[in-house]
């Protein structure tokens, strides 16, 4: 892809994000998403092999059903209220489809199935603007959507937080493992989204930093499949000891920093008397937590099977400057 | 009645002046001979091997309702439900993960007794109407199977066919429980491992992967099995980046790698218009994961078309 193309591509995904925080009036925001979502189609099918061809329309089909239903959602609240203003969404029916069509843009359960199947067929960087960058604008949205009943939320959420953590339990894939991760996550910021909207924020933007070093480190290491993984250390030493901490950051483990947002949104459910769904959410985290605990353990605890030709690539590949001078 | 209608007779059919010029009248009467079910239902109704009557049965009719066998069906399918569940909680494919990382070789098919075969098909082109012919058994010893038959490249005497002569063994697509579709993950492997041994022919060994659009269903990768023709065993180890890419026997243009993810089947086709028998003997199919191996395509892929 030329230069000039790309990018006009990676303005486009830009423009589109910042055009839907931007707005107020529902056409615009839906077209911002409908910018991003063409943006990055181009981008998705660069290597032309046909697993990227299928991820892509998969992509694609997902999207655009999201985004009619979004449009037909805001064209019937228009029509009940007489409003476009994203702020003054108050017909139930619009507002629910509203939140179910923005729920399957960003991936959650039980409109998920998309998201691993697309991930599987990208590269580890087209998949890094999917996991976060793409997220913004929906979130955005679903963010100023004010909310009637924090009951749609939380089926959302604690579906989407069991969905992640099972779906993920016998990944060896890490690009699905990656995207189980990122549904279990969206689902604790959809749960608790109704009773502290910033808690989402804290969440969001916890998640956006651990998910964009986990995608760097693999990048790092050219690693798609845990088994490579487990043969990363000799490639780089040091980020081989340093990605376990962002894996069991991801898994909510304390003190680190993914540990903060759950303790927050734990205690937050707890004082709003949901007890139960704060206990279902912590335990259906576990499964997660089983998955991160896994790669750390292939990556950094063990020693598999390998030549001494493969031991060799730290010494010999300079460009990575995370050893000591 | 069929034989008597001759082609005067036909060409009273409205916008017919065309079939004067038809030389072989069974096609065409063939065509236009009333059936007891639609056209439609006939042709849409799956793959009829030459020389096999023509079903001329309404789909409905040729299903054979067994209340016992649908019992048997059922008990089977949710056994291995039950079966899959349990494995995930074993780990991934119902392996250990440390069996996982620790698996450097892994056997595919083996040949180990008549049961083997069922995973197995073969064809010829006797489908299409040649003459070659082809057989598996068992070998000796339960140890290997054995693919012989006489490969024979006269082309069918159908007017359109030129060219013919091959025979070839594929595996069966692994099935999961209710018939749901089971692909191989091979990724954690990178060379395909053989052991066989021919009689000096050269084979073609396609691997079919899963793929999306309907197009790309005769998408396959394929690489040469050169068979050596003594007694001594042959251990052929090619790795994955050697498949290239080929649409129903064609090599195309675009060319990528192989994505060992979902792998369906694997087939060995001969093809090499040399007329006379054949044996092919195939201790095991594997894989391995060759450290040494660290090429991702061998083949360069060149720019077709001008930048955009």
């Amino acid at each position: 892809m030329t230069p000039l193309i790309y990018s006009t591509l990676i303005i486009s995904l830009g423009i589109g994000t910042t055009l839907t925080f931007a707005s107020t009036h529902w056409y615009l925001a839906w077209m911002g998403i409908e910018i991003n979502t063409l943006a990055i189609i181009p981008l998705m099918t660069q290597s032309h092999s046909p697993r990227a061809t299928e991820a892509t329309t998969k992509y694609f089909f997902a999207q655009a059903t999201a985004s009619a239903t979004l449009l037909f959602a805001a064209t019937s609240n228009a029509f009940f209220t007489g409003s476009w203003d994203i702020l003054q969404t108050n017909n139930p029916l619009s507002y629910t489809l509203m939140t179910l069509a923005l729920a399957m843009k960003i991936g959650l359960a039980p409109l998920h199935s998309w998201m691993p199947e697309v991930m599987q067929g990208l590269t580890l960087l087209t998949g890094l603007i999917l996991s976060t960058w793409q997220k913004l604008a929906p979130f955005c949205l679903i963010y100023q959507i004010q909310p009637h009943s924090p009951n749609l939320f939380m089926a959302l959420g604690l579906l989407s937080i069991v969905a992640g953590g099972w779906g993920g339990f016998n990944q060896v894939q890490l690009r699905k493992i990656l995207a189980y991760s990122s549904i279990a996550h969206l689902g604790w910021m959809v749960l608790i989204l109704s009773f502290s909207p910033p808690l989402t924020l804290v969440a969001f933007s916890t998640y956006l930093m651990m998910t964009f070093s986990l995608f760097y480190s693999f990048m790092m290491t050219k690693t798609t499949h845990i088994n490579s993984l487990s043969t990363s250390w000799a490639k780089i030493p040091t980020l081989t000891a340093l990605t376990p901490l962002i894996l069991l950051s991801l898994g909510g483990l304390p003190p680190l920093t993914g540990f903060l947002p759950k303790w927050m949104i734990l205690q937050e459910l707890t004082k709003q008397d949901l007890a139960l769904v704060a206990v279902l959410a912590a335990l259906f985290s576990l499964f997660s937590l089983y998955f991160y605990l896994r790669l750390s353990y292939t990556m950094t605890l063990t020693m598999p099977p390998n030549n001494p030709a493969g031991t060799l690539p730290w010494r010999l590949n300079p460009s990575h400057n995370t050893l000591p001078p | 009645r069929l034989i008597q209608m001759s082609l005067p007779n036909i060409s009273r059919v409205p916008a017919s002046r065309l079939l004067r010029s038809v030389r072989d009248l069974r096609w065409l009467l063939r065509s236009i001979a009333p059936l007891a079910v639609p056209r439609r239902a006939l042709t849409q109704m799956g793959y009829r091997r030459p020389g096999q009557p023509r079903e001329d049965k309404p789909p409905w009719w040729r299903v054979k309702f067994d209340l016992s066998k649908g019992l048997k069906g059922m008990k089977r399918h949710f056994q291995l439900l039950k079966e899959e569940f349990f494995a995930e909680f074993v780990g991934p494919m119902g392996k250990p993960i440390i069996e996982h990382m620790l698996e450097q070789n892994q056997v595919v098919w083996e040949f180990r007794g008549p049961h083997s075969l069922q995973e197995w098909t073969i064809s010829c082109d006797r489908e299409i109407g040649g003459k070659s012919e082809i057989y598996l058994k068992i070998g000796k010893n339960n140890e290997t199977c054995l693919l012989y038959g006489t490969l024979c490249s006269d082309p069918p005497k159908d007017g359109e066919t030129r060219y013919s002569g091959y025979c070839t063994m594929r595996a069966k697509q692994p099935l999961a429980s209710f018939d749901r579709k089971k692909y191989h993950d091979w990724s954690s492997f990178n060379t395909l491992h053989l052991r066989i041994r021919g009689d000096g022919r050269p084979w073609m060994i396609n691997i079919i992967a899963e793929t999306y659009y309907t197009h790309q269903k005769d998408d396959m990768y394929s690489y040469f099995l050169y068979t050596r023709g003594g007694p001594y065993w042959q251990d052929v180890k090619i790795p994955f980046s050697k498949f290239f890419l080929a649409h129903r026997g064609r090599v195309q243009d675009d060319q990528h790698r192989l994505w060992l993810d979902k792998i369906n089947a694997i087939g060995f086709t001969l093809g090499d218009k040399a007329d006379g028998p054949f044996q092919l003997e195939i201790d095991f199919i594997g894989v391995c994961k060759d450290y040494a191996h660290t090429e991702d395509f061998a083949y360069e892929k060149y720019k077709r078309n001008p930048e955009v």
